[in-house]
């Protein structure tokens, strides 16, 4: 019997480490442990994400100043806000690839997304959570675990909200 | 009663058999899915081809392809991409536009390579005003022998450095388009390659 679930237990390492690397370009997995990186906000400061994840529900977008869906994604962002900001952490990790920090500046004086700004120039945060894209959404769970990932201008992200702050 | 051996042996048939099946399931278009082969690793040849092109001005000539092997002698980057004006492939071309001078210089040659069509690929190339070319691979030939290919249809992200003795002198076959500490290793790469 024992060798039986030996069997079982190789095919299951096969096929979990298959769909790891299916995960190249579709972002950390979800019901994966959050990794508290520590990003700078645009004055330089470090900001440890470990001081929000596994305590109160965080959601972390990944976005660029030329990145035309995050800008079409930034309603659903301040709606989102609007009903949950209270009760969960909003970040916006600039990725910083192709831009400055002072372009960054300009779109947020024009734009004021709802979210606190990090600015992720040594890409932690980006290779942490696997970014594939902008406009990648992470939300994570007061227990510290990713409970959805998505990318697009049309994503639900109430939906996830509304089950992370049930918890 | 099988031995421990042969149990795990089935077991390690079985992997085989289900996981392309499970793979097979859960390919959905758009999403690259796994590619379990290794393409030419550093040091190795790199693989010669020639593809048809486009720039920002416009379709290459079609008796007049890209060759890598007419790049004997130089410094050759190759960047397999999913697809054109997409967000990740825009970061990347756009970074490797801005920063030409500075990550690969003068004398480096650098060509981006997807599934796109030419057509498409010079209204890219065009908007994005990229200092290179852009070649098309609809049928992910040249990208499976750089195990850059993938079933949904989209190439792999990866980046290779072919040094000018026609070796594979760098590769990145998880290249992060956001990560800027990518381009970094790159750039260091490139100027290995170049003797810098």
């Amino acid at each position: 019997m024992s060798r039986w679930w030996l069997a079982v237990g190789v095919m299951a390492l096969c096929v979990l480490g298959t769909r790891r690397a299916e995960a190249q370009e579709s972002g950390i997995a979800v019901g994966s442990r959050a990794p508290a990186v520590v990003i700078k906000d645009l004055d330089g400061k470090p900001v440890d994400l470990g001081q929000y994840i596994g305590r109160k529900p965080v959601l972390l977008e990944f976005w660029a100043t030329w990145c035309e869906v995050c800008k079409a994604l930034l309603p659903r962002v301040r709606a989102a806000h609007a009903e949950f900001g209270d009760r969960v952490e909003f970040f916006g990790v600039n990725v910083t690839v192709n831009q400055t920090i002072e372009r960054v500046r300009k779109y947020l004086d024009s734009e004021h997304p709802p979210y606190r700004t990090l600015y992720d120039d040594q890409g932690a945060a980006t290779r942490a959570y696997e970014a594939p894209t902008t406009s990648f959404i992470v939300i994570i769970d007061r227990a510290g675990k990713v409970a959805y990932t998505g990318t697009g201008a049309t994503q639900d992200l109430a939906t996830a909200l509304r089950t992370v702050t049930a918890q | 009663m099988m031995s421990l051996r042969a149990t795990a042996l089935v077991a390690v048939v079985l992997s085989v058999i289900a996981v392309p099946w499970l793979q097979a399931q859960d390919s959905t278009a758009g999403r690259p899915t796994a590619v379990m082969v290794s393409g030419p690793d550093v040091g190795r040849r790199a693989p010669t081809f020639r593809l048809p092109w486009a720039n920002r001005e416009g379709v290459g000539p079609a008796d007049q392809p890209y060759d890598l092997a007419l790049d004997r002698g130089k410094t050759v980057v190759l960047a397999f991409y999913p697809r054109d004006f997409t967000s990740g492939c825009t970061a990347e071309m756009k970074t490797f536009a801005a920063q030409y001078d500075s990550l690969f210089g003068p004398e480096v040659v650098v060509v981006g390579i997807s599934t796109d069509s030419l057509e498409t690929h010079t209204r890219f190339a065009s908007s994005l005003g990229l200092p290179f070319r852009l070649l098309s691979d609809p049928r992910q030939e040249v990208a499976r022998r750089y195990a850059s290919n993938d079933r949904s249809g989209y190439m792999r992200r990866t980046v290779y450095v072919v040094g000018p003795d026609g070796k594979v002198q760098y590769r990145n076959t998880r290249f992060n388009a956001l990560d800027p500490s990518q381009y970094a290793e790159l750039g260091a790469a490139i100027r290995r390659s170049r003797g810098g």
